[in-house]
């Protein structure tokens, strides 16, 4: 908020964003003009806002042009034969349920990134608020805190991040039931490799988790985790399709 | 795909045909042919889908994983669109679902490779060989704005970019990142937010924004 010439608080910036995109609903719609004829300080931040948005949509006219070598690597990737292991057992195995649930995971993840923010913004509203708003007495009360207000800021990011991992490992679950049917036929050499790499990836998984834990508010943290989540699908899911080529998975000498 | 022009509104800026496909009813039927002639096999068509689509799914790929990458992302990107074409049953516009599949290939490659940071769409002024001539003031903000745009995480950047650069409507940009539209609101508010304070810290205050063209 800002103070404005009309006194006392003026019209947020989502208010004034939410104007400026049409998206105001209508009952607000007439006060938010009203406003705006009579306070040159918040018509002033709008045209702002109004600025920014139209240098941002001229960003769109400028879209830069694609290299001329494009489209003949996605011809040429388009015209490769299928590979043999894929039309082998890729279907039957449920590759395809797989894949969709690895592309709601990267989805996902990207709302629990967005949700990092909202997490960070809200711990610093709650910090900000007095402690009676936060529903405690305070660090010299000396009493038992009072009900903590849930922030449902709060709790949308946190359920972000709970839903964006439990996807991964959703996906990374049904890919190692994957890896299992054709692990039996490897290599006690290649089961080896393929067992120590991933529990290299699993403890990748482990410190990235304790990383993100620390420090929630760190959308870093969070894509390192997701990272290594996706490291581990793309570890699998070779490990499935290259399994059945006749080649081993890990190296020389697999199966 | 729906596309914001009403100019009724204050942020309703008009748009360039062609760039951002507002669709009569002519332009939907001649697209349906264009789908329905690729997923026959016809090379020409499939090209020509190509080519209408190219320049959007390439610059979204360049703004969110970055000018190097961009390449790879797109044509990851457009095999996805390609091999999923006979399963596309049109309950979404195409350009939104072409949208979203070049929004997953691009997280998906941002997930795998998160510590890349993209660097500027743009080449920085100090790299310019017209940098001795004093720069246009919209050409500048745009420069900024650009900038500004690589130092948000990916999420924010994402939003700004399907809504504020391309337009998209909340319900299209829920739709690609399976959220609420609700959420797409909020996430963008905040984004904007964020946006300005990483073109404050590059000196571009909210005054240099107005009558910005």
């Amino acid at each position: 908020m800002t103070t404005c010439v009309r006194g006392g608080a003026g019209l947020s910036d989502e208010r004034l964003s939410a104007y400026g995109d049409g998206d105001l609903p209508a009952v607000e719609l007439a006060s938010v003009r009203e406003h705006l004829e009579a306070c040159g300080a918040c018509a002033r931040r709008a045209e702002a806002l109004s600025g920014l948005a139209r240098a941002a949509r001229a960003l769109a006219i400028e879209a830069p042009e694609p290299p001329p070598t494009l489209w003949a690597s996605i011809e040429g990737a388009l015209d490769e034969p299928p590979r043999a292991v894929a039309a082998r057992s890729w279907g039957r195995l449920g590759w395809r349920t797989f894949a969709a649930g690895a592309l709601a995971g990267a989805a996902f993840a990207v709302l629990a990134l967005l949700a990092v923010g909202a997490l960070n913004e809200a711990r610093e509203r709650s910090a900000a608020l007095p402690h009676e708003a936060r529903g405690d007495r305070g660090p010299a009360s000396g009493s038992e805190p009072g009900p903590r207000q849930i922030d449902p800021l709060l709790a949308e990011a946190e359920a972000e991040l709970a839903r964006a991992a439990a996807q991964y490992e959703h996906s990374i679950e049904k890919l190692r039931g994957l890896v299992a049917r054709e692990e039996a036929g490897w290599s006690p050499d290649a089961r080896a490799r393929y067992a120590d790499r991933l529990a290299r990836l699993d403890e990748a998984i482990a410190r990235s988790r304790e990383a993100a834990r620390r420090t929630p508010a760190d959308s870093v943290g969070h894509e390192q985790l997701f990272a290594a989540y996706q490291d581990k699908i793309t570890f699998l899911a070779e490990a499935v399709q290259r399994g059945g080529g006749g080649a081993s998975p890990w190296g020389e000498g697999g199966r | 795909m729906a596309v914001k022009r009403d100019n009724s509104t204050m942020f309703g800026v008009s748009v360039i045909e062609g760039l951002t496909a507002t669709q009569g009813d002519g332009a939907r039927a001649d697209e349906t042919a264009l789908v329905e002639a690729v997923r026959r096999g016809d090379a020409g068509s499939r090209e020509a889908l190509y080519h209408r689509y190219k320049r959007r799914v390439f610059a979204l790929a360049v703004r969110i994983v970055g000018a190097s990458d961009a390449e790879e992302v797109s044509q990851e990107a457009f095999i996805r669109i390609f091999r999923g074409l006979p399963k596309f049953r049109g309950d979404a516009a195409l350009g939104t679902w072409i949208y979203r599949l070049a929004v997953n290939a691009a997280l998906s490659h941002r997930a795998r490779r998160p510590a890349v940071l993209p660097e500027p769409a743009v080449e920085s002024a100090a790299e310019s060989p017209s940098s001795f001539a004093p720069e246009p003031r919209d050409l500048a903000l745009r420069r900024h704005l650009e900038q500004a745009l690589t130092a948000l995480p990916v999420g924010y950047r994402t939003v700004i970019v399907l809504h504020d650069i391309e337009g998209l409507e909340h319900e299209e940009v829920a739709s690609i990142l399976g959220c609420h539209p609700g959420t797409s609101k909020s996430q963008l508010h905040k984004a904007r937010a964020k946006l300005r304070e990483a073109l404050a810290a590059r000196g571009i205050t909210a005054d240099e924004l107005l009558g910005a063209p």
